[in-house]
């Protein structure tokens, strides 16, 4: 049962990844986040605490309810991964957060307002573009392959139309999600902004990021 | 008279359910999916159906049938008249967007306008009017839909509320 199977013409079954391959899967993805988190610190010159990653494996219908039960508006930027390996990215910031990164790197405060300028929103996909680069890269460097990254594409609204739409629109599998998370904290001089980032490989680049790390 | 909120039913994601007097039907975060709303006005009877895909082919596991229109709405209309509904039943139509469009040239399927036509597909197949919708665009909705009055409510991030 521990074997990943995999047939080309389907995608297999995620539920048979066994405990080491979903500790390999975490650590790869902890690699990524460290690169992206470093990024993130350089741009805003602030400490950034990650989380050791987490990885969801669950039902199209019931997505991680950390991130989706809320209707509260996020920003998420989300980019597509070719090349070696196929998936996407998803940076998620809930909105307080994305204000104040907009903030930092626009160096100027914002008019108090619910919603974010067209400035600010670009200013918060380019912040996007730049963690998901070093992610990538990072993931590059480690499993020896080529990631090329798309544009990036943002959307503010709630956390679960972001998901099941970034789930549903893009993923080949219809079925389950499997999404490896990180958290990033970042010490603000008065709060705590938090983020997310989602790696969200289809399944048969899972099968060759453990190739790569020579665990099938 | 006092007139008493109404109590809210919460659909989730791939569920469905059937609603009488005194309650609303609520279902948040539509993104590509889309809403089945129902209607019996006469015998106030409503229905609500998220759905998830435009058809069971799409998936592995294809038993619930609140997951497609076509087998969503035969199932939601025995709902409802278990209910009590016996007029005649209209439908409404809401979410089916797609949000980060411009990902779609790097492979994707436009979910949200595929999740529309089947939806509108299942509702003529079943003889069922469909008399208002606000689908399709880049962002995501919620609904609040009270079913004595059959008002209902469309929410969004970017656009506000709306009746349709």
């Amino acid at each position: 049962m521990n074997d990943l199977h995999l047939d080309d013409s389907q995608v297999g079954d995620l539920r048979s990844l066994s405990p080491l391959h979903l500790d390999a899967l975490r650590e790869v993805a902890n690699i990524g986040a460290g690169h992206a988190a470093t990024a993130l610190s350089q741009m805003t010159d602030k400490t950034i605490l990650i989380s050791v990653p987490t990885i969801n494996i669950a039902r199209l219908e019931e997505l991680p309810p950390q991130l989706a039960e809320t209707e509260e508006p996020v920003a998420a930027v989300l980019m597509s991964m070719l090349g070696d390996l196929s998936g996407r990215t998803l940076l998620v910031f809930p909105n307080r957060t994305a204000r104040r990164l907009a903030e930092i790197m626009l160096r100027r405060p914002l008019p108090p307002s619910e919603t974010l300028g067209e400035l600010e929103e670009s200013a918060v996909k380019e912040a996007g573009n730049i963690l998901s680069g070093a992610y990538m890269n990072a993931l590059s460097e480690f499993l020896g392959m080529i990631l090329l990254p798309s544009p990036p594409s943002l959307a503010v609204d709630s956390a679960s139309a972001i998901l099941s739409t970034a789930y549903l629109q893009f993923s080949p599998d219809r079925d389950y999600v499997f999404c490896v998370e990180s958290e990033f904290l970042m010490q603000d001089s008065t709060e705590r902004l938090r983020g997310f980032f989602l790696l969200l490989p289809d399944f048969p680049s899972l099968q060759a990021i453990l190739r790569a790390v020579r665990l099938a | 008279m006092i007139s008493q909120l109404p109590c809210d039913v919460r659909v989730r994601v791939a569920d469905m359910a059937a609603a009488s007097h005194g309650e609303r039907l609520v279902t948040v975060g539509l993104g590509s999916c889309v809403a089945i709303i129902l209607h019996d006005p006469k015998c106030g009877v409503g229905g609500l159906a998220h759905v998830l895909l435009p058809s069971p082919e799409m998936s592995r596991e294809n038993d619930n049938p609140a997951k497609f229109p076509c087998t969503a709405v035969p199932a939601l209309l025995d709902d409802m008249e278990r209910l009590g509904a016996t007029g005649e039943i209209t439908a409404r139509l809401v979410g089916g967007a797609s949000m980060f469009r411009s990902l779609l040239a790097y492979g994707g399927v436009n979910m949200g306008e595929r999740n529309v036509s089947a939806s509108r597909q299942a509702l003529s197949v079943a003889g069922i009017s469909l008399v208002a919708e606000d689908t399709g665009g880049e962002h995501g909705r919620s609904v609040y839909f009270d079913v004595a009055t059959g008002r209902l409510i469309v929410r969004s991030v970017s656009a506000g509320d709306r009746d349709i």
